[in-house]
């Protein structure tokens, strides 16, 4: 997952927030826990402090034992859990304690210091004797029958640590639970953003095989939130086709309405063999040359680089042998291709036709009966690349007529009709794909065309 | 040889004319899709030169008809649509040449004799039988070194009869193949001109086969 994917943000924010939540809803509850724990065992010491002040009190003049046990753990030495009664205004007044004191005595320390609670009794954290963190509760009783009699403390102390490991337990199991939903939310969320964001990943797919040529327009069904986007794109990629195109047409339109006329008045001045025609024969070959020149301009320019286009080189390789053929077919000249099928051309048919037909037809007019056409496209060493190798038997070019016609529009030949070797456009074509064409010389004795053009 | 042009163009048509007529050539002209479809689908033509951007019918489409009824004579395409893939659509339509405007007529004529030359299985421009010799490019025909004067249609006549040199040749194949369309075919001018062409060269050069027509005599062979 990318840092500055869609996926990647609305993972972030769902995870912060459940990251966030959980801790806080785990306090809470751990509070509130807390709290019902600590008023449980208040309220059961408070009941036994009262039990026991009746039990002791009632129908005698000093307190006595209470017959009634209340809880076993007071009967456990040093169990923690206490009750004693001790006399407050006569020292000399029996003394009691439950069998787990031992006989010892819990202090008091700071009886006077705390106020009692709407019933009477205090509340107070201390220590027992065997130092033990205490919880207890005292209540002030006279015996029942003595009302003016001597004032009695009545103690029930129980242990903290009974609460502590109570609450540390509950804990524990909050924070297992907690941490488990944790985890459980955060997977979801993942697989949310997954399962959501699929679409996206299919319009990232689309638009790969798009690019790559295999698709001609962003295919399947999307959500209702992005097929406009996918029905914009299509229109989008449609209509570039469409400009293309009909920029094409009007280039060929131009091509006839003016290369027609202008026929014509070369053949009717070379009919007349004064120098008035002459004067319009040169005239009218510059015009052609620059009609010529214009166009081939014009239709650069009306190739924008449609994406998505992928042209097999073999398929039109096979045309064009097809079409070369049978304008050679006196001379029968022998067209050998080899070409991989799988080979294909980042770019218009059109264009590699124009490439391909100028070059190869040149090889054909210079060879002596064989042209050799070898293509080749090597994923690894050079991705999106590939090579195309025309060459022929013919007389070849010198090293100085090489360089010459690697300039634009030379044309070696001026004398014959047609037999320029057309590599103007050839390399205007070349460059405008961001490839390159070299001449050299061939091990078959005539010229070596060496075409790079971009493949998909 | 009867020659097909189809044009839209009033002046260029006129100018092929004049240019094939001059050259020897009997030249039917069309001036849209579908009368050049119909001149070609039933008159036998020896070349048919014919544009591609045309009205009422378009040449691709008329080729591919001719095509498909197996009219198989040459068809040089002759268009202002320069473009390899108009030039790849053009031949897989079955043309047997093209040719981009604008052309030098030269270059058009020296490729309709190529066609006409292929159509009869010669390799060279020159055709020689006996001692009769036939230079297509200049249209002279020479007999032992000597020029020979002949009017046009002799000349037409004899080209014809030398293409096709070793096959009896019908007199109704002659007509089809040395007039325009709407030239008066009486088929004993035919006779007419070979009585003038066996005065000019050697009487047994031109052999008549009783009831099928004309041959040029054995021994007859290209060069």
């Amino acid at each position: 997952m990318k840092l500055k994917s869609l996926a990647f943000r609305l993972f972030a924010t769902s995870a912060a927030w459940t990251l966030l939540v959980l801790p806080i809803a785990g306090l809470i509850i751990y509070e509130l826990y807390r709290d019902d724990v600590q008023a449980t065992f208040d309220a059961r010491l408070e009941k036994l402090v009262y039990a026991i002040a009746v039990d002791s009190m009632v129908g005698a003049a000093t307190p006595i034992a209470p017959n009634n046990r209340y809880e076993p753990l007071f009967e456990d030495i040093h169990s923690g859990w206490y009750w004693q009664i001790q006399p407050i205004d006569d020292a000399t007044a029996p003394r009691l304690g439950s069998a787990s004191l031992d006989g010892a005595e819990i202090d008091i320390p700071f009886r006077h210091n705390i106020k009692p609670d709407a019933n009477g009794a205090r509340w107070m954290n201390s220590t027992g004797p065997m130092g033990e963190a205490l919880r207890m509760v005292e209540v002030i009783d006279t015996p029942y029958y003595h009302r003016e009699g001597p004032r009695y403390s009545v103690l029930v102390a129980g242990p903290i640590d009974w609460l502590e490991s109570r609450v540390a337990n509950f804990l524990t199991r909050l924070a297992v639970a907690l941490a488990l939903t944790g985890i459980g939310l955060v997977t979801v969320t993942l697989f949310q953003v997954r399962f959501g964001l699929l679409p996206l990943r299919r319009i990232e797919q689309g638009l790969a095989e798009i690019r790559s040529g295999a698709a001609g327009k962003l295919e399947g069904e999307l959500p209702g939130e992005i097929e406009p986007l996918q029905v914009e794109l299509n229109a989008l990629i449609a209509s570039n086709q469409e400009i293309v195109d009909r920029a094409r047409t009007q280039v060929g339109n131009l091509a006839h309405a003016l290369k027609t006329p202008l026929a014509v008045i070369t053949n009717e001045a070379r009919e007349d063999k004064g120098p008035l025609g002459r004067k319009i024969v040169e005239q009218a070959e510059v015009m052609r040359d620059q009609v010529n020149h214009y166009l081939d301009r014009a239709r650069m320019a009306a190739q924008v680089r449609v994406i998505g286009r992928a042209t097999p080189v073999l398929e039109v390789l096979d045309t064009l042998k097809r079409a070369l053929e049978r304008i050679h077919r006196d001379r029968a000249i022998a067209i050998q291709i080899t070409c991989p099928p799988s080979v294909r051309f980042a770019g218009e048919r059109q264009d590699l036709e124009e490439i391909l037909g100028n070059v190869c037809d040149n090889a054909c007019k210079w060879a002596g009966s064989a042209v050799r056409v070898r293509v080749t496209a090597d994923s690894r060493r050079t991705p999106g690349r590939l090579e195309i190798v025309v060459e022929d038997d013919g007389p070849g070019l010198s090293e100085e007529e090489r360089a010459r016609i690697g300039k634009r529009g030379v044309r070696l030949d001026e004398t014959k009709p047609g037999s320029g070797l057309g590599l103007s456009i050839v390399t205007d074509l070349v460059q405008s794909y961001r490839g390159t064409l070299q001449l050299a010389p061939s091990p078959m004795g005539g010229l070596l065309v060496r075409l790079d053009l971009p493949s998909t | 040889m009867r020659i097909l042009v189809v044009e839209d163009d009033k002046d260029l048509n006129r100018q092929l004319n004049a240019a094939l007529t001059g050259a020897g050539y009997a030249v039917d002209q069309a001036f849209d899709g579908e009368e050049g479809y119909f001149l070609g689908d039933t008159e036998p033509y020896d070349v048919i030169i014919l544009d591609l951007g045309l009205p009422k019918m378009d040449g691709i489409s008329i080729l591919e008809q001719w095509r498909r009824a197996e009219r198989n004579m040459p068809v040089i395409i002759l268009t202002a649509r320069d473009r390899w893939s108009d030039k790849v659509s053009g031949m897989d339509a079955g043309a047997d040449d093209y040719l981009a405007k604008p052309f030098h007529m030269e270059e058009l004529l020296a490729r309709v004799r190529a066609q006409v030359r292929r159509a009869s299985g010669h390799a060279k421009s020159e055709i020689e039988c006996g001692p009769v010799r036939l230079d297509t490019k200049t249209a002279r025909v020479t007999c032992d070194g000597q020029q020979v004067k002949l009017t046009s249609h002799e000349y037409r006549l004899l080209a014809y009869l030398m293409h096709h040199g070793g096959r009896v040749v019908s007199r109704t194949e002659l007509v089809e193949h040395l007039y325009e369309q709407d030239f008066d075919r009486d088929s004993n001018t035919i006779e007419v001109f070979i009585g003038r062409l066996r005065k000019k060269l050697p009487s047994d050069v031109i052999e008549t086969v009783r009831g099928l027509g004309y041959r040029m005599s054995r021994g007859a062979d290209e060069a």
